[in-house]
């Protein structure tokens, strides 16, 4: 995982997070600013610094950014 | 997911609304002030100090003051990108994105009126606490808005022979209780606050709801527009009807207040039925008669 800095987002908010969607883990990818669910296949967006943790907002993750 | 013909709110429009109104949102923001510092007293009362708290939806520039003397650290949501600022987060208050017990407290101040499916909600707050952890929702149920409602009933019932429910349908205190029991919540408590606010005209009444993104989103979608003759017409009744001796339009807004907590073996429990080892007649200095006997003449 990279450094949690990046764009301020608060490692002590990370802690807390699930993925609303599958409850599974969420990694956390400064360079897109995003946070990556592999359980629920998508990842949800970071806008000037505030997690949008909405199923409707989520991207879908390329076949390729699966690890499984 | 649930089935969308049980939904009474669509969550889309609800968004929608909220992110529109995020701009002019702070003007009409009284009752949420009242609301946090309402918050603050029960949480004052309780004499502990919550290290991890989170705010559930109703996000507000005011909550970090107001709150954060009880508050370790404090997490702020709110279901519109529009109303939060840094350090928060969007999630949707039927989607919670929080680990199991990772929370002291949770409080929800006027949000989760919004919600459909309300027994959910609660049993995902309930999961989010740490054991003991403390819940406090507020939200506007029972007769809130009764006069906007019946106004507009009868002015569109007069003039179109029709009518279409214009105002939210709302929880009350007594269908809470029994929501905050069903999601497992401890000594679950709900109560009503009733306030009286006062306004000049119906229009100024429906600008703050507009100005607050609080105007109605039912699920299956608003039927007909509001007609402007209609809209005239429930400004008289509102005004015949429901106007102070000074002119001044009433409306009722009755707060929903729920509490509960995270359940301790350290809480109080009732006891196994038939495991008393004191008579009630000795608990409460009276004598006891026996069964089937009449009592004194």
């Amino acid at each position: 995982m990279a450094e949690l800095n990046t764009d301020g987002l608060d490692p002590k908010l990370l802690e807390v997070l699930v993925c609303p969607i599958s409850r599974g883990p969420l990694i956390y990818d400064p360079e897109a600013s995003e946070l990556v669910s592999q359980k629920a296949g998508v990842a949800y967006p970071i806008r000037d610094g505030v997690p949008i943790m909405l199923a409707d907002e989520a991207r879908e993750l390329d076949p390729s950014e699966v690890t499984d | 997911m649930q089935n969308p013909t049980s939904e009474v709110f669509n969550r889309a429009q609800v968004r929608r609304r909220r992110e529109r109104a995020s701009a002019g949102y702070h003007q009409a923001d009284f009752l949420k002030k009242r609301v946090l510092e309402d918050i603050s007293d029960r949480l004052a009362s309780t004499g502990r100090k919550f290290d991890r708290a989170l705010c559930l939806g109703g996000y507000s520039a005011q909550t970090k003051e107001i709150l954060g003397p009880f508050c370790g650290d404090l997490i702020e949501t709110d279901f519109a990108q529009g109303r939060v600022g840094k350090g928060g987060l969007v999630a949707d208050e039927e989607w919670l994105p929080f680990k199991d017990e990772s929370f002291d407290l949770v409080v929800s101040p006027l949000a989760l009126h919004w919600v459909n499916d309300l027994p959910g909600s609660l049993i995902q707050i309930n999961r989010a606490m740490k054991p003991d952890g403390f819940f406090v929702g507020v939200l506007a149920g029972g007769a809130s808005f009764t006069e906007l409602r019946q106004s507009l009933l009868r002015a569109e019932s007069e003039l179109t022979g029709g009518a279409e429910m214009r105002v939210s349908p709302f929880a009350d205190a007594a269908d809470m209780s029994a929501l905050l029991q069903r999601a497992g919540l401890a000594l679950p408590v709900s109560d009503r606050d009733r306030l009286t606010i006062r306004y000049d005209t119906i229009f100024d009444v429906m600008r703050d709801l507009q100005a607050l993104g609080e105007t109605h989103a039912p699920a299956q979608g608003l039927g007909r527009p509001l007609r402007r003759d209609v809209l005239m017409r429930a400004a008289q009744i509102y005004a015949s009807e429901f106007a102070d001796a000074d002119g001044r339009l009433r409306v009722t807004v009755d707060l929903i207040w729920v509490t509960g907590w995270a359940p301790h073996s350290s809480q109080p429990k009732p006891k196994r039925p038939g495991s008393a080892k004191v008579s009630m007649a000795e608990a409460v200095g009276t004598k006891e008669l026996p069964a089937g006997d009449k009592a004194g003449r």
